[in-house]
């Protein structure tokens, strides 16, 4: 074949561009330090790296589900130890008023007196509300669960859920009459009646006090309910947590360079280039210019 | 045989030997030239008589050489094959760029593209369900809403200028084509006179193969050889140039992006208006006219159709803070849902149907099962999220394809135009040993003349002067 310098050239600035295009590359993929800096630079990664970055939006999302979750079930928990510390009390003071013969009417009028304020305690625990809503109102849109006459005002329907993972979600309410018994023999009516009784008819406080007894137990169970969820929710954040670290490094690994490997293969490019460089010159000066006289 | 003969042979030696130093000066001088031919003297020996008669007989030697003709040195058939992949070529290199805007328009993989927009409304909607009651998270989700609505009509927009752009760039081609046209029409003349009257046309021949080369690159032309160095020019079968007349082509079709369907952009003969078959960067405009870019419009659309669809249809199942049927949250701002009709319909925060449970009563619930379930038709296997991932990972396989075919060819086109380089192209080793052979050649003639010089010298002055 007859070669031409200017077929030489052609070939050799083709060479030397390829060696440039490569480096070029590499170079970007230093500077940005991703591997896939568009689809067509991977399909697949592409397709890796999407679908990481939409598990890892999921995650962050669970992650503050499950933040919320916590606080619901925390405030619930604290909320009902403190009414069951109330209601023991409220025990205490019954069996005061039972001691028929040892009590006064004075007595068994401060009696009365204690119990029906720690009644007014009792509802305002019970309506304590979690950004604007009552803990133990189910899916009222108002503000209370019970109101001033200790009627349940809550409504019932679907219970409140937290999303804790992409299947799994955990009940974080807990319904009035779940916590403290049902309507009409609920902690607060109880209470009342108690407090009526004494004065009125202290015999009749020893069914009150095992209605009480039977209250306390409901709100015991919903104590427990409680702690379990709460022990599930920790558990699932744990599972979150580590959802959340093996999803960077997997989005890391896709779509991020290796670093000392990249450096090395720009190096070992940028030899490669110098080398056609240098080959170039050499081959395009000399011709038979040089060696006439 | 006279006696001056021998002169003469020295004459037509000297003379030969300058004009093959003037063709070898040419050839160094246009080394670098564009689609410049070498050129080669063409020396042929003058010999006797072609038809010996009494009076016309030859000693046999010859009387010298003739260099009337200078050879223009090119090879058809590797012109035809630089003409294929040359039209190749420039038609991939245009569809790759189409994909590489494509690719730009969606921005996809990384935080700024439609599929992270979709990640934080669906996010939205979960904060929803968290906080049915507060109306920032609500209003937040309908913000996120117009956001991903605005990252649509974005894309879309991008798509549609790239291809306002190309539809302006075939315009621009073909009044390029049409000039090209008209030149190598001009030149086929020039070259046909110059032939027909025995003068060198090579340059001229040069000049137009230079604009055929670029008409095959615009429009992946072909030639068609004629007689006296004329050549007719087709594109797709149909003649652009013949002879010395050049046709003119024409675009036809659609100016805006939304009527490729019904009047695609085209080439068309200006006269009859003919749909030509173009290759070359016009093959790739059109491609990216009529298939790419309009495919990757139309999976925008589906995308935001399957949007509009999926969450009316999940938000109609819920009932809002008022206690009504959540309304439809998508819709179009005129005519059907498009990418770039797409509106967010809702502006009330309140009017979001977070709810799964009618009211009872006339009291709303403050429910937040509704907007759960919208958050997870992020998850559905024929969803918005997993469409569009569909469509940027085919848009990538496409790309990567276009692009690695375009590396393939470039190879090819480049080889093809290294065999041509090596036919035509001016070596200057060899023009090095020519200029010497020329030279030698041209001193020795001179000698050549001396010698007979001398010879006669001593004929005519040294002969019968005895005893003087």
């Amino acid at each position: 074949m007859r070669i031409t310098q200017r077929a030489v050239a052609l070939t050799s600035l083709q060479g030397l561009n390829r060696n440039l295009d490569a480096v070029g590359r590499l170079q970007q993929q230093l500077t940005s330090g991703r591997l896939i800096n568009q689809p067509s630079d991977s399909p697949t990664g592409t397709n890796r790296a999407m679908q990481t970055r939409f598990d890892q939006a999921a995650v962050a999302q669970q992650q503050r589900n499950i933040g919320d979750a916590k606080s619901w079930l925390e405030q619930s928990d604290s909320a009902l130890r403190e009414m069951l510390d109330t209601t023991r009390r409220v025990r205490d003071l019954t069996v005061q008023g039972l001691n028929t013969g040892a009590n006064t009417d004075t007595s068994r009028q401060a009696l009365a007196t204690e119990v029906a304020s720690l009644r007014d305690g009792l509802l305002s625990l019970a309506n304590r509300t979690i950004s604007g809503r009552p803990l133990f109102g189910g899916v009222t849109p108002g503000q209370k669960a019970y109101d001033a006459t200790g009627a349940y005002v809550g409504q019932a329907g679907p219970p409140v859920t937290r999303r804790v993972s992409d299947t799994e979600t955990v009940r974080v309410d807990t319904t009035g009459p779940e916590a403290f018994g049902p309507v009409g023999n609920d902690l607060f009516a109880v209470v009342d009646r108690i407090a009526t009784d004494l004065l009125a008819d202290p015999t009749a406080l020893a069914t009150h006090l095992d209605d009480l007894d039977t209250v306390m137990k409901t709100m015991l169970t919903a104590v427990a309910d409680i702690g379990s969820r709460a022990a599930r929710v920790e558990r699932e954040e744990q599972v979150n947590a580590d959802r959340a670290l093996t999803l960077s490094s997997q989005l890391a690994e896709t779509e991020n360079i290796d670093l000392p490997n990249t450096i090395m293969r720009l190096q070992m490019q940028q030899v490669g280039y110098e080398a056609a460089l240098a080959a170039t010159a050499k081959a395009l000066s000399p011709t038979l210019l040089d060696y006439l006289y | 045989m006279s006696t001056f003969s021998g002169l003469n042979t020295a004459t037509t030696a000297l003379w030969a030997q300058r004009r093959a130093l003037d063709v070898t000066g040419q050839n160094i001088a246009n080394v670098n030239t564009e689609g410049y031919s070498r050129q080669r003297i063409d020396l042929q020996a003058i010999g006797g008589s072609v038809v010996p008669a009494f009076f016309s007989t030859g000693t046999g030697i010859g009387s010298g050489v003739n260099a009337d003709e200078v050879l223009r040195i090119r090879d058809a058939f590797l012109e035809g094959r630089g003409h294929t992949e040359h039209a190749n070529t420039a038609r991939l290199t245009v569809e790759n760029e189409a994909y590489e805007l494509v690719m730009q328009a969606y921005r996809e993989p990384g935080d700024t593209g439609v599929q992270s927009l979709l990640s934080d409304m669906w996010s939205g909607w979960e904060d929803v369900a968290n906080q049915p009651q507060d109306e920032a998270a609500r209003g937040q989700v309908l913000k996120r809403l117009e956001t991903l609505v605005g990252g649509i009509h974005f894309s879309q927009a991008s798509l549609g200028a790239q291809w306002t752009q190309s539809r302006e760039a075939l315009d621009v081609l073909v009044a390029d084509v049409n000039a090209a046209a008209t030149s190598v029409a001009e030149l086929n003349q020039a070259i046909k006179r110059a032939v027909q009257s025995g003068l060198p046309a090579n340059d001229l021949s040069d000049k137009r193969d230079v604009l055929v080369m670029k008409l095959a690159d615009q429009v992946g032309a072909t030639v068609r050889h004629q007689d006296d160095g004329v050549v007719d020019v087709l594109v797709g079968g149909m003649t652009l140039v013949a002879g010395s007349t050049a046709a003119t082509f024409a675009t036809a079709g659609t100016y805006s992006v939304d009527g490729v369907a019904g009047d695609p952009p085209r080439i068309v003969t200006a006269a009859g208006g003919y749909t030509v078959r173009a290759g070359g960067t016009a093959e790739g405009q059109l491609n990216s006219l009529n298939t790419i870019i309009p495919s990757y419009r139309n999976a925008l659309d589906a995308t935001a159709v399957s949007l509009a669809t999926s969450l009316n249809t999940a938000h109609a199942a819920g009932w809002d803070l008022n206690g009504t049927p959540g309304t439809a949250i998508l819709g179009s701002s005129s005519g059907p849902i498009t990418a770039a009709s797409l509106t967010v319909l809702i502006s009330d925060p309140k009017l979001i149907a977070a709810s799964s449970v009618a009211p009872t009563a006339g009291v709303p619930a403050l429910d937040h099962g509704n907007a759960d379930a919208i958050a997870q038709l992020r998850r559905s296997t024929t969803g918005v999220d997993a469409n569009y991932r569909k469509m940027i990972v085919e848009l990538g396989v496409e790309a990567a394809v276009a692009g690695r075919n375009l590396d393939i060819q470039t190879v090819i086109s480049t080889q093809v135009d290294a065999a041509r380089e090596s036919v035509a192209g001016v070596n200057i080793d060899e023009e090095m040993t020519n200029m010497l052979s020329f030279q030698h050649a041209y001193s020795a003639a001179g000698r050549l003349i001396t010698a007979i010089d001398e010879t006669l010298d001593k004929l005519i002055n040294g002969t019968g002067r005895v005893g003087l």
